[in-house]
């Protein structure tokens, strides 16, 4: 009888505990959260169902269904802004990453200098994603007074106007993002890199193995996984960008570097088509789910 | 410096490089580092050298890379014109803002999400979770939320309030806040809770002191971030007399009025803050990269 009343004593005492816990726990909660909804969560809501509504001023005022997304689509400039987020993507995945890739396993191979390397490697990642725009803006000007012309004099080029080039314009917007991340993937392959015993290697190489036939069948398997992730995670960056064509070009030559986000900024701030912004950031917004979601079923099978 | 018989790195090995065809691949290897470390280094040194060049220089045939001379003088001469300095005090107040929202905001999320899970947290967790690679819809909404602000309806736009309360919602930060108060043995709260602190107390008095070392991770990644931060304060700091660096930075290469070396000067000015903190900590940046790692 006694054990019964102190076990319930005990339970009782537990279950106050418990629920200060909940108290003090979501008291403290409230400031971060609240701003989480009112920054993250809520804009998102909103932004989904003001899509399908026309908005006088920054309200809503009549349902207008899926006319906004028809607007949208229909827009003549679209299709090529479309065409040019996907160049965008292919562009940075064919130089965005080999390169980071290959010059970490160099970089691995090194005793001399190998601190002296990571150190200058990772000097761009820090310099402003606005001033390296500007720097390479610079670089690409037209004239003799841009580094790669001043460059290419030296050669007996004649001065080129590389930003006007529309077939140029996003591989050279790609190098200068390229030149900006480059550093920290390398940083990242090369973590990944020296996780790998090195018993493997020497295995492979007394069986008789080459150089590069240690690089396929002993390094890749290892890394696979990591250059996947950072492969999802770059598309989906690139897939939105808006602040480098719209520092370097304004997405010209004639729309030829106009993107989705800087069609999505430009609706917004340039031509005040709020509704046809919103209803675009809803159809990228879709791509990005997927995208999103296979990044994080590629993560999941890598960590089991 | 060092022999090869110290390599124990790497698919080339110290016996390997007895011989003469590994030694030129070793060597070649390091030739092509030089030139890729030249690559990423040469536009900083070229655009900081071209703002020290004279008009004149700029737009001489044959074009000249190094300036005649490299006269200091020039700096304040050019930041007065344009009002430089007051951007950089605008960017210091932004940048100490969104550090503070940052750590404190995030921080306290991230502790409660790992330490004290009060019920419904683990619905908390999932939505920061997915919250963090998805960015918002567009900026509309947001944009519209700041300028009407809901419940209290008042503008925000035109003061730094925004860009701090941003800062203060990282999803990215809370999980790696969280992962490493996971860290924390539940049994040093027990005890403190058994002594009737209360759960802000613990936080201030335990865990902070206990969290230095991913507190001096997210503030270095705080303070870089919000120095190159351009968008949202272009939106809503734009010509006003707030305007930090960057957005400062986008204005003048848009100007008429500033000279194209003038230009380069005010560029090279931008970067020496953030450089300055990389050389200081470059270590603990490369190691942060490492610890928010790829899984986040």
């Amino acid at each position: 009888m006694n054990s019964l009343q102190t076990d319930r004593k005990t339970v009782i005492k537990k279950a106050r505990i418990q629920a200060k816990r909940n108290l003090s726990g979501w008291i403290l909660m409230f400031v971060p959260l609240l701003l989480f909804i009112m920054i993250v969560w809520r804009p998102l809501l909103m932004g989904i169902s003001y899509s399908f509504f026309k908005l006088k001023g920054f309200t809503p005022t009549e349902f207008v269904g899926l006319q906004n997304f028809i607007d949208v689509i229909t827009d003549t400039d679209f299709p090529q802004t479309l065409m040019n987020t996907v160049k965008y993507v292919v562009w940075s995945l064919v130089i965005g990453m080999p390169l980071p890739f290959l010059v970490a396993v160099m970089l691995n191979e090194m005793i001399h200098g190998k601190n002296f390397f990571r150190f200058t490697m990772y000097i761009p990642v820090i310099v402003p994603i606005i001033a390296t725009s500007l720097i390479w803006k610079e670089i690409y000007l037209g004239g003799s007074g841009g580094l790669l012309n001043i460059a290419l004099s030296y050669f007996g080029i004649t001065p080129v106007d590389w930003l006007s080039n529309k077939n140029l314009v996003i591989p050279l917007i790609i190098v200068s993002m390229t030149w900006h991340g480059f550093g920290g993937t390398v940083i990242m392959y090369l973590a990944t890199m020296q996780s790998i015993n090195q018993e493997l290697y020497e295995a492979a190489r007394l069986d008789g193995a080459g150089l590069l036939t240690c690089v396929r069948h002993v390094m890749m398997p290892h890394m696979g996984g990591t250059v996947l992730l950072l492969a999802i995670k770059q598309i989906i960056s690139v897939f939105s960008v808006t602040e480098q064509p719209l520092v370097m070009t304004g997405g010209g030559p004639n729309g030829a570097s106009m993107s989705l986000g800087l069609t999505n900024y430009f609706y917004a701030f340039k031509y005040g088509q709020f509704e046809k912004s919103m209803a675009l950031g809803v159809i990228s917004f879709m791509f990005m789910l997927i995208l999103t979601f296979i990044y994080f079923q590629v993560d999941k099978k890598l960590s089991d | 410096m060092k022999g090869f018989n110290d390599k124990t790195t790497g698919l080339i090995n110290f016996s390997d490089l007895k011989h003469l065809r590994f030694k030129i691949l070793y060597w070649s290897i390091f030739a092509v580092l030089v030139i890729i470390t030249a690559v990423e280094v040469v536009p900083i040194i070229w655009i900081a050298l071209s703002g020290f060049k004279t008009t004149a220089e700029m737009f001489s045939t044959p074009p000249t890379l190094l300036p005649k001379s490299i006269d200091f003088s020039i700096i304040p001469k050019v930041c007065s014109k344009v009002n430089f300095v007051n951007a950089f005090i605008n960017s210091g107040i932004i940048i100490v803002g969104c550090w503070a929202f940052d750590i404190f905001m995030n921080g306290i999320l991230g502790y409660v999400l790992s330490r004290i899970k009060p019920c419904g947290s683990k619905i908390v967790s999932t939505l920061i979770f997915w919250s963090m690679l998805l960015p918002g819809v567009s900026m509309v909404p947001l944009f519209i939320t700041f300028v009407d602000v809901p419940f209290l309806h008042i503008n925000m736009t035109g003061s730094f309030l925004p860009i701090w309360m941003m800062a203060g919602c990282n999803a990215f930060n809370v999980l790696l806040f969280r992962n490493f108060f996971n860290g924390i043995p539940m049994s040093y709260l027990e005890a403190a809770r058994m002594d009737g602190c209360s759960e802000i107390v613990i936080f201030l008095r335990i865990i902070i002191p206990l969290s230095k070392p991913i507190i001096a991770v997210v503030s270095i990644f705080s303070v870089t971030g919000s120095w190159a931060n351009f968008l949202w304060p272009y939106l809503l700091l734009g010509s006003t007399n707030f305007e930090p660096v960057a957005v400062k930075l986008y204005q003048i290469s848009v100007d008429a009025n500033i000279q194209e070396n003038e230009f380069m000067l005010l560029t090279m000015l931008s970067i020496i803050p953030p450089g300055i903190m990389y050389c200081f900590f470059s270590k603990n940046i490369m190691g942060g990269l490492n610890m928010s790692g790829i899984k986040g």
